[in-house]
C-alpha cells in the first residue's frame, strides 16, 4: 500500500515538470507586461526597463526557465512580483480557508446528493423522480454570482443571521464555521444537485443488471438488495465525479470566494492573472498540480476501499 | 445537521460582539484582490494610493478635502522661501515629527533621501516628476534646501502629500531594504499593523502624530472585489465607508439607503479620444474633424449619469491650473462630419480599428461613442483585449484610437506634456501617454513650464490646447468624479470636495458621531 502511494507520488513528477514548463511558457505569451502593472499609466521606458531588470525579466527566457526550474525543484516558488511577499506564505495563508470550503460543500454535496439520487432512481419516472430531477437542473443552471448573491440578501441582509464578510479568523473555530456556511451551502447545492444526477445515472444502470434481478429472484429483500448489492456498485461513478469535481473545485471556487469575501486559491489565481505576476503564477500552478494529484491519489485508494478487485 | 450545528453556533457568536460601543474602529471596502505596493514612491493603483494618504505627509499638503494647488499649506515643512529667480528653494522642518515604529525623529536627512529615492527611476514609479530638481541638500538637521534646473509651473506641487512627495523614513528603507514595501514607516496619523492576503490591511492610530492624535483607532482596508457583495456589506453595517462606482443608478439607490450619505469628489477624470496623426485614414485632418463632430457630449453625460460626470471642455480637464475652455471644441453636428468624410473620399463611411480594454465601465462607454460615430457612418471596429494587455498593445501604438481616462496633478502642465508633447510619443525612448502622436503645441508646453510671469504661463497653454483642439489630437469626451459612501455617523472632520489621493483622507479629526 505504502509503496503504491510513493510509485503514484513519483510517477506524478513529470506531470509537475510539464505543467511547470507549460506554464512558464503560457504566462511569458500571454500580451501584457507586468512592469506596467506594477508602475501604472505614468511608466517611464527606464523605469520599466530598472523594473524588468529587478525581476529578473531582462534576462534571456532560457535562463529564466532554467533558474525557474531550479528554484521550484529546491522547494522555493520565490516571491510575488507584484507585493513582494513570499509566495507560499500567500498561498499558506489561504490554503486554510480553500480547503475549508471545498470540505464542507463536499459533505453537504454528497449528504443531500447521494441519498437524493438514490431515491429518485427508485421512483424512476415518478413525481419523486421528476421533482429531483428538476431541482439538480435548476441547482446547475444557477451561476453562483446569482444564487450566491440571493443567499446573502436572505440570510445576512434580511435575516442577519450570517456576516456578508466571509473572511474568517482561521484560529477561531467558531468564526470559521460562521462564515463557512452560507459559501459552503451555496456551492454544496451545486455540487449536490451534480451528485444527484450522477447518483441517479449509476443507480438505474446497475438496477437492470442481471445480478440485481438473481438477488430479487432468489428472495432477498429489497431493501438489502439496493444496499448491499445496487449502492456498492453505483458508488464507483460516483466516487470519480466527486474526486474529479474537487478538483475543479479547489481552483473554481474563485466565485463563491469573491462574492463571499472568502480568501482562497482561486482568487489568488486570478489576482496574480491580472497582475500578470509571473513567479506567483507560476507557483500557484505547481500548487494546484500538486494538489490535484493527491485528490485523484486519495480517489483511486477510495475505489480500492469499496471495490475488492480493485486492490488486487 | 451540519448546517444546524453551524447555525446554533453563529446565534451564540453573533450575539456578544453586538454590544454597544463607543466606536473607533473603521471598516473601508475597496474594490481590489489584494493591495499592491505599500512603498508611496511605487503607489499607483487607487487601492494603493488611497492608503499611501493615510501612512504619510509631504513637506507640503492640500488642505484636507481640497485639490486646489493654490491653497497649500504646511505639512512637514513649516515655512519655506524661495530666491528671487524661484530656482532656489529654502524649506524649515517642524521639530519633534516622530516616524513610526520607534524609527525616530524625522530629520532633513530622511527628506533628502526620500526625494532622491523618489526621483530614481529604480526606487520610484514618478521620478519623471523630479527631473527639474538639480541638487536636493541638507542645510542642517531641520532645513533642506533644493535647487532647480529650470523653472516649473508648481515647485510646491511636486512636494505635496502626493506620490513622489511622500516622505519615507531613511533609517527604515536602509534597515528593511525591500521589506520596506511590504512594511513601510512613515509620519502620518495611520501606522501599517499588518496585512492578510487576499483579506484585508490593518493600520493603528499613530498615537504619537504631530497634529495631535488620531480620533480612530484602527483601521480596517477590506479588499472585496465584488460590487454586489460589497454593497451588501455596507448595508448590513458591517462596512463604515465603501469605494462607490461612477454610475448614476448605483448613486441613487445607494443615497436611497437609510442612514447614507453619497460623497461625490475631484479629481474628474477625462475621458478623451486620441487619434493617431500619422496613419492612414486619421492623418487627414477632416477623418479627425468629422469624429470631433460626431461625438455627442451631452449625450454620453446622460448615459454616465449627471451626479457622477460631466462634458469635458478640453483637452485638459476642468479646474486645472491653466485650463480654458476658450480653445475652439465643436460640438455635435452629424451632418457636418458626414460632409466631411465625403471631403476626404469616404463618402461610403469607413472602419477603424480600436484597441479596448474588457473592463466594463471602459467597454460601456466605448459602445456608446462607438453608436455615435455609427451615425456619421463612421464605424469603430472594437476589439476588446484583457486590461494589461490593452495597456500593453496601446504603448506599442497598436490602436489608431485609443480610449483613455486620466486624472494627473491639476496643473496643465502635466496633462499636455504627457499627452501631447512630441517627447512623450509612444514607443520611443521618453515615452510616456502621447497617442497621438501630436507634436503641435511642443513650443507652448516647453515654454509655458519655464514661464515665471503667471499671465504669460496662461497664456501658452491657452494657446497649446487652442493648437491641440484644432488639430484635432484628440477629442474630449466626458469627466467623471469619483464616488465613495459612508454611514452618517462617520464625519471626516472636514469638508469633502476633492482628494489627489482618489480616496477620502482619513486623518486625525475624523471620528464617529
Amino acid at each position: 500500500m505504502i509503496f503504491y502511494i510513493i510509485r503514484r507520488l513519483l510517477a506524478a513528477i513529470p506531470t509537475l515538470l510539464a505543467v511547470l514548463t507549460l506554464v512558464f511558457l503560457i504566462v511569458r505569451v500571454v500580451p501584457g507586461d507586468p512592469a506596467i502593472a506594477i508602475l501604472g499609466d505614468r511608466a517611464t521606458p527606464d523605469g520599466i526597463a530598472a523594473l524588468h531588470a529587478k525581476l529578473g525579466l531582462d534576462k534571456p527566457i532560457w535562463q529564466q526557465y532554467v533558474d525557474f526550474i531550479g528554484q521550484s525543484l529546491s522547494g522555493d516558488f520565490g516571491r510575488s512580483m507584484v507585493t513582494g511577499r513570499p509566495i507560499l506564505t500567500d498561498v499558506g495563508a489561504v490554503l486554510p480557508h480553500t480547503i475549508d470550503l471545498t470540505l464542507a460543500s463536499l459533505i453537504v454535496g454528497t449528504v443531500i446528493g447521494v441519498p437524493v439520487g438514490i431515491w429518485a432512481a427508485l421512483h424512476r419516472n415518478r413525481f419523486i423522480d421528476y421533482t429531483a430531477r428538476l431541482l439538480s437542473l435548476i441547482g446547475l443552471s444557477f451561476p453562483v454570482f446569482v444564487s450566491g448573491i440571493f443567499i446573502l440578501l436572505l440570510f445576512a441582509l434580511h435575516w442577519r443571521l450570517f456576516p456578508v464578510i466571509g473572511n474568517a479568523r482561521l484560529d477561531d473555530p467558531v468564526d470559521r464555521l460562521d462564515k463557512l456556511v452560507l459559501p459552503a451551502a451555496t456551492l454544496g447545492l451545486v455540487m449536490a444537485a451534480y451528485i444527484t444526477r450522477v447518483t441517479r445515472s449509476a443507480m438505474l444502470s446497475v438496477l437492470g443488471e442481471d445480478y440485481i434481478r438473481t438477488a430479487r429472484a432468489k428472495g432477498v429483500p429489497w431493501r438489502r438488495v439496493v444496499w448491499r448489492h445496487a449502492l456498492r456498485n453505483a458508488a464507483m461513478p460516483v466516487v470519480t465525479v466527486v474526486g474529479l469535481y474537487i478538483g475543479i473545485l479547489i481552483g473554481n471556487s474563485v466565485l463563491t470566494e469573491i462574492v463571499f469575501n472568502r480568501p482562497g486559491l482561486g482568487k489568488i489565481i486570478v489576482g496574480a492573472l491580472n497582475q500578470r505576476d509571473y513567479t506567483m503564477l507560476q507557483g500557484l500552478m505547481v500548487i494546484y498540480c500538486f494538489l490535484i494529484v493527491v485528490v485523484n491519489l486519495i480517489t483511486d485508494l477510495t475505489y480500492g476501499l469499496i471495490d475488492p478487485r480493485v486492490k488486487q | 445537521m451540519l448546517i444546524r450545528a453551524a447555525l446554533a453556533a453563529t446565534a451564540i457568536a453573533f450575539t456578544l460582539p453586538a454590544a454597544a460601543q463607543p466606536k473607533t474602529t473603521l471598516n473601508v471596502g475597496i474594490a481590489a484582490q489584494d493591495i499592491g505596493q505599500l512603498d508611496p514612491h511605487f503607489a499607483v493603483s487607487t487601492i494603493d494610493r488611497v492608503l499611501a494618504a493615510w501612512m504619510f505627509n509631504g513637506l507640503v499638503r492640500f488642505p484636507p478635502g481640497s485639490i486646489d494647488p493654490a491653497r497649500l499649506e504646511p505639512d512637514l515643512a513649516e515655512s519655506w522661501e524661495a530666491s528671487p529667480d524661484g530656482k532656489t528653494w529654502t524649506f524649515h522642518l517642524r521639530h519633534g515629527v516622530q516616524f513610526h515604529g520607534g524609527f525616530g525623529e524625522l530629520t532633513a536627512d530622511d527628506v533628502v533621501f526620500s526625494l532622491k529615492k523618489a526621483g530614481d527611476a529604480k526606487t520610484s514609479a514618478f521620478s519623471s516628476e523630479l527631473r527639474p530638481f538639480q541638487t536636493i541638500e541638507a542645510i542642517d538637521p531641520y532645513t533642506v534646501r533644493v535647487v532647480l534646473k529650470e523653472n516649473v509651473p508648481s515647485v510646491l506641487g511636486i512636494l505635496t502629500n502626493y506620490a513622489q512627495g511622500f516622505i519615507v523614513s531613511k533609517k527604515a528603507v536602509e534597515r528593511r531594504g525591500d521589506d520596506f514595501k511590504r512594511n513601510p514607516i512613515g509620519t502620518g496619523p495611520f501606522a501599517f499593523a499588518s496585512v492578510t492576503p487576499n483579506q484585508s490591511l490593518e493600520l493603528m492610530a499613530n498615537q504619537a502624530y504631530f497634529r495631535g492624535a488620531p480620533k480612530i483607532n484602527k483601521i480596517s482596508y477590506r479588499f472585496m472585489p465584488s460590487d454586489a457583495s460589497r454593497d451588501l456589506a455596507f448595508q448590513s453595517g458591517e462596512l463604515d465607508l465603501n469605494y462607490g462606482r461612477a454610475d448614476q443608478a448605483w448613486v441613487n439607490r445607494t443615497k436611497a439607503l437609510p442612514h447614507t450619505i453619497v460623497d461625490v469628489f475631484e479629481p474628474a477624470e477625462e475621458g478623451q479620444l486620441h487619434l493617431n496623426t500619422t496613419v492612414k485614414p486619421l492623418d487627414d485632418i477632416r477623418v479627425r474633424q468629422a469624429i470631433a463632430y460626431a461625438i455627442n457630449r451631452p449625450e454620453l453625460v446622460r448615459w454616465r449619469g449627471a451626479d457622477v460626470s460631466r462634458e469635458a471642455q478640453s483637452v485638459v480637464p476642468r479646474g486645472y491650473l491653466g485650463f480654458t475652455t476658450d480653445n475652439g471644441l465643436v460640438g455635435n453636428d452629424v451632418e457636418k462630419a458626414k460632409a466631411l468624410l465625403k471631403q476626404a473620399g469616404y463618402a461610403d463611411g469607413l472602419t477603424i480599428k480600436m484597441i479596448q480594454s474588457q473592463l466594463p465601465e471602459m467597454l460601456t462607454a466605448a459602445q456608446v461613442f462607438q453608436a455615435q460615430l455609427k451615425r456619421a457612418g463612421i464605424s469603430l471596429d472594437l476589439q476588446v483585449v484583457e486590461h494589461a494587455t490593452y495597456h500593453q498593445q496601446i504603448r506599442q501604438d497598436l490602436s489608431p484610437v485609443v480610449y483613455y481616462s486620466a486624472a494627473r496633478f491639476p496643473v496643465a502642465d502635466i496633462y499636455l506634456t504627457q499627452f501631447f508633447h512630441s517627447r512623450s510619443i509612444v514607443k520611443t525612448p521618453t515615452a510616456v501617454t502621447n497617442f497621438s502622436h501630436c507634436d503641435v503645441a511642443d513650443k507652448e508646453i516647453d515654454g509655458a513650464r519655464v514661464e515665471t510671469d503667471k499671465a504669460k504661463q496662461l497664456t501658452l497653454w491657452a494657446e497649446a490646447q487652442k493648437k491641440i483642439v484644432a488639430q484635432v489630437c484628440a477629442v474630449p469626451l466626458f469627466e467623471t468624479l469619483l464616488v465613495f459612501a459612508r454611514h452618517d455617523n462617520l464625519d471626516y472632520g472636514y469638508k469633502l470636495d476633492g482628494s489627489l489621493s482618489l480616496g477620502p483622507l482619513i486623518t486625525e479629526a475624523t471620528h464617529f458621531k
